[in-house]
């Protein structure tokens, strides 16, 4: 199913100009619902990509995953914290973005230099693609994959658990006053003071 | 069932026996949880513990396995990675009874604290046995993400919050940096995911791949020395340890800290043997940061667990010179070193988690006279901390002289030299915590050691920690004296680790061959 | 097409990513941030499995594995992120400096 040469050229330069001006957006746009409706616009453009790369079910996933949940799980905490708060400025700011701007840049050209110089050992049939990937898959799946794909279920079991524990809001145990007086029971919270109250000299700096 | 059982014996399944145990114990912990509510957690915590126990009863049958590699080479028990994954489960063994009054107290649930603990250790275990970069990727992220998870458990208090999000995103982008290098680690050997094949394809490779294989190692020490908290990666060490829940500090300072040895040595000496010389130079510069760094940093600590983790820095700076010596025996003193690190450690962590339940602080300057009210948690704290420091008869002397004997075997005299003279500066500031607790006149105890309530054992959760304590404390006081029971352990499974030894063999030739031609150059001269 | 393209485009895909992570002061835009920089991993495995690995096409398993991934770490992430909200009012990363020596 390879398009022809020069289609497949031109899509490329096209998503490649997608994918580089939103991600640039998502990093440089001062609002944050413009970044993150960006960000799925780059994902969806990867998405392009990995058609062109000859692999329609990642594709398929990247969609359904990234722009489905990934992206969609971002704008509702965009929208549950969604206070409009004017990050006060920092002097000097500037120095610090341009420095790590140039940093960046410096990374680039080392990254795009080590590609252009090593000599990558291609396959020499390239252009024998093989029929139906998501029968490869599946069988990667289920042989020489079996034990991490078996492991991410319990991955995502526990990132599940793990999330629902942070996020939910549950009722603050009432701080026990215990009949033994041993006990310092607190609600949800360190045992250990905070260093403001523990130091009793030094003023408290901040109030929360 | 013929069908099930061939194909068992096709995958060489029974090797992870001992993670099917932790396996079960997980899910035994949540559904009991689930089932019987919150009356369960007087026995949840012991059929955890009991779970590991079996756990590495089963590593221990699993020992000299003929046949390592096993799911057709994702995974390889050897006898290397039993070890580590023995240390890895009795960290978090010994780790959870001393959560249990803390989790408690707290008014947070066991359970659940338990259950991602455990998948943290199953992550680790994992992750030491890894043979296959996608193994290795998705155990990491079980560690990683779980220890997040752990580090924002209170999540009342805005402290552990902080640290959580400092730990998630340091980590994550951390991991992402990992991925890259691995991704050139798989453009690089055409291919290939496995690490020993990795290895044979990008030796037969010509030298223009060196600046990409360079940046490949580059960016997978990064995303080690993250886990092993070595400095310059070390910015989340302090701020995590000091935000989050103690029994969790005391778990990341070991059982990650031992999965990331674990990580760096299989997949720095199998698939890096290549560049052995540029990875042995990066882990020098590493190891003298963090020898330097974590220790003077620690002589400034007013907060107990910030001082620990500046220790645990400045520890996995010495666990780095035996990796750097390359030799059988720089790495079996590693494996000492860490096995004894571990209940030293735990130790330490223990009094501090009594103290802080006790009297709700964890400042240095509290510590003052408690030797008048609490002589147990004295002696227990002034025995670990003595340990790390490395004062002679305790274990931690003869991890410590191990070490250095190893590197110095290996020639790599400056770095020992340095890590003796931090040794010193160490002892001071662990010794500074000892005086402030024995030698202070009654006078001058503080406020919390005066209010100190009565110790009593018998409240509900406190008889574990009481026993975790005291075996740490005793494997702590005779692992030096005992030692040769765990030299021996640590010798033998370096020595019966196949890919060790054809590192220790590559390495040693080029030195012969330079040897043969540093002697054949000055007689072509003459 | 070649696969020296697809690399330079998944590798400054990674250094804008790295530019976010460094400069970003909102927690959410971080969080961003990363998931470009793990999409430019993805996009290198993916390039080096369709013209390295056509056969095999082990990168695309990678691939598969490490969106799994990043959706976990990004639901994590942001329950993270909701619980700092509710304590702290703010997700400016500035603000962020209770635990400081």
């Amino acid at each position: 199913m390879t398009l022809a040469e020069g289609v497949q050229i031109v899509s490329f330069g096209i998503l490649a100009v997608m994918v580089l001006g939103s991600a640039l957006g998502v990093v440089l746009l001062t609002n944050i619902v413009y970044s993150a409706f960006l960000l799925g616009g780059v994902f969806i453009s990867i998405a392009g990509l990995y058609v062109l790369l000859n692999a329609e079910f990642v594709a398929a996933a990247q969609v359904l995953i990234y722009v489905g949940a990934v992206n969609v799980l971002i704008l509702f905490a965009i929208m549950l914290v969604n206070k409009r708060e004017d990050f006060s400025s920092i002097p000097r700011r500037w120095i610090r973005q341009g420095a790590t701007g140039i940093v960046c840049f410096g990374l680039f050209a080392l990254l795009g230099t080590m590609i252009l110089i090593t000599p990558w050992s291609l396959a020499p049939t390239s252009s024998a693609v093989i029929e139906n990937s998501i029968v490869e898959i599946g069988k990667h799946f289920f042989s020489d994959f079996l034990l991490p794909f078996e492991l991410a279920s319990v991955l995502l079991l526990m990132a599940m658990v793990g999330a629902i524990i942070l996020a939910r809001r549950d009722i603050i145990p009432e701080v026990a006053i215990a009949k033994e007086r041993e006990i310092v029971s607190t609600s949800l919270t360190l045992p250990e003071r905070p260093r403001e109250i523990a130091s009793i000299g030094s003023s408290p700096t901040k109030e929360q | 069932m013929d069908f099930s059982i061939s194909i068992a014996n096709q995958l060489n399944a029974a090797t992870i026996l001992p993670e099917g145990i932790v396996i079960i114990t997980l899910m035994v912990v949540i559904i009991g949880d689930l089932i019987f509510g919150r009356s369960s957690s007087r026995w949840l915590p012991y059929a955890a513990i009991a779970g590991l126990l079996a756990s590495i009863i089963a590593l221990y049958f699993q020992w000299n396995n003929p046949e390592p590699i096993a799911f057709l080479g994702a995974f390889n028990s050897d006898n290397l990675s039993i070890i580590f994954r023995g240390i890895v489960a009795l960290s978090t063994a010994v780790t959870i009874p001393m959560s249990i009054r803390y989790v408690e107290q707290s008014g947070t649930s066991l359970a659940e604290f338990m259950a991602i603990m455990l998948t943290a250790t199953l992550g680790g275990m994992f992750l030491s046995g890894a043979n296959e970069l996608v193994m290795v990727f998705i155990s990491l992220e079980m560690l990683s993400i779980s220890s997040y998870l752990m580090t924002g458990y209170m999540k009342r208090d805005p402290r552990s919050n902080e640290a959580a999000l400092k730990y998630l995103l340091i980590g994550a982008s951390s991991s992402a940096i990992f991925l890259y290098g691995v991704s050139l680690l798989y453009g690089l050997s055409g291919g290939e995911t496995n690490l020993t094949t990795i290895a044979a394809r990008i030796t037969d490779a010509s030298s223009s791949q060196s600046l990409g294989l360079a940046i490949a190692l580059v960016f997978v020490i990064a995303g080690i020395a993250f886990k092993i908290s070595a400095v310059p990666f070390h910015q989340w060490t302090p701020d995590v340890y000091e935000g989050s829940p103690t029994p969790v500090v005391a778990f990341l300072s070991v059982g990650s800290k031992a999965a990331g040895f674990a990580l760096a040595i299989r997949l720095l000496v199998t698939a890096f043997a290549l560049v052995t010389e540029e990875w042995h130079f990066i882990f020098t510069a590493l190891a003298i940061l963090s020898l330097v760094l974590g220790n003077v940093v620690a002589l400034a600590q007013t907060s107990m667990k910030r001082m620990l983790a500046y220790s645990s820095i400045a520890q996995a700076g010495f666990v780095m010179i035996g990796l750097i010596a390359g030799t059988d025996a720089g790495y079996s003193s590693m494996i000492f070193y860490l096995l004894v690190y571990l209940f030293m450690n735990l130790g330490a962590f223990t009094c501090v988690i009594l103290f802080s339940l006790r009297t709700g602080t964890d400042q240095i300057s509290e510590y003052a006279g408690l030797y008048q009210k609490d002589p147990l948690v004295t002696l227990c704290l002034s025995i670990c901390l003595l340990s790390l420091g490395g004062i002679p008869p305790l274990a931690g002397f003869f991890g410590k002289i191990y070490l250095f004997w190893a590197g110095w075997q290996a020639g790599i005299y400056g770095l020992v030299l340095l890590g003796l003279i931090t040794t010193v500066v160490s002892i001071y500031y662990y010794i500074r915590v000892v005086k402030m607790m024995v030698v202070k006149e009654p006078h001058e105890m503080s406020d919390a050691v005066k209010n100190y309530p009565e110790i009593r054992w018998s409240l509900p959760g406190m008889r574990p920690l009481q026993v975790g304590l005291i075996v740490s404390v005793v494997v702590t006081s005779l692992a030096g004296i005992l030692s040769n029971p765990l030299f021996t352990l640590a010798n033998d499974s370096v020595v019966s680790t196949p890919i060790l030894q054809s590192a220790v063999v590559t390495r040693e030739l080029p030195q012969n061959n330079v040897k043969v031609s540093s002697t054949v150059a000055p007689s072509t001269q003459h | 097409m070649q696969l020296q393209y697809c690399l330079i485009l998944a590798a400054a895909l990674f250094c804008i990513g790295i530019y976010g992570l460094i400069t970003s002061r909102n927690a959410v835009r971080v969080l961003m941030s990363i998931e470009l920089m793990l999409n430019a991993v993805n996009l290198n495995l993916m390039g080096f499995s369709n013209f390295l690995d056509p056969s095999a096409i082990k990168g695309q398993i990678f691939t598969i594995f490490v969106i799994t991934v990043a959706a976990a770490e990004a639901a994590v992430g942001l329950a993270i992120i909701l619980a700092i909200y509710r304590n702290r009012e703010t997700v400016d990363m500035e603000q962020f400096n209770l635990l400081k020596w």
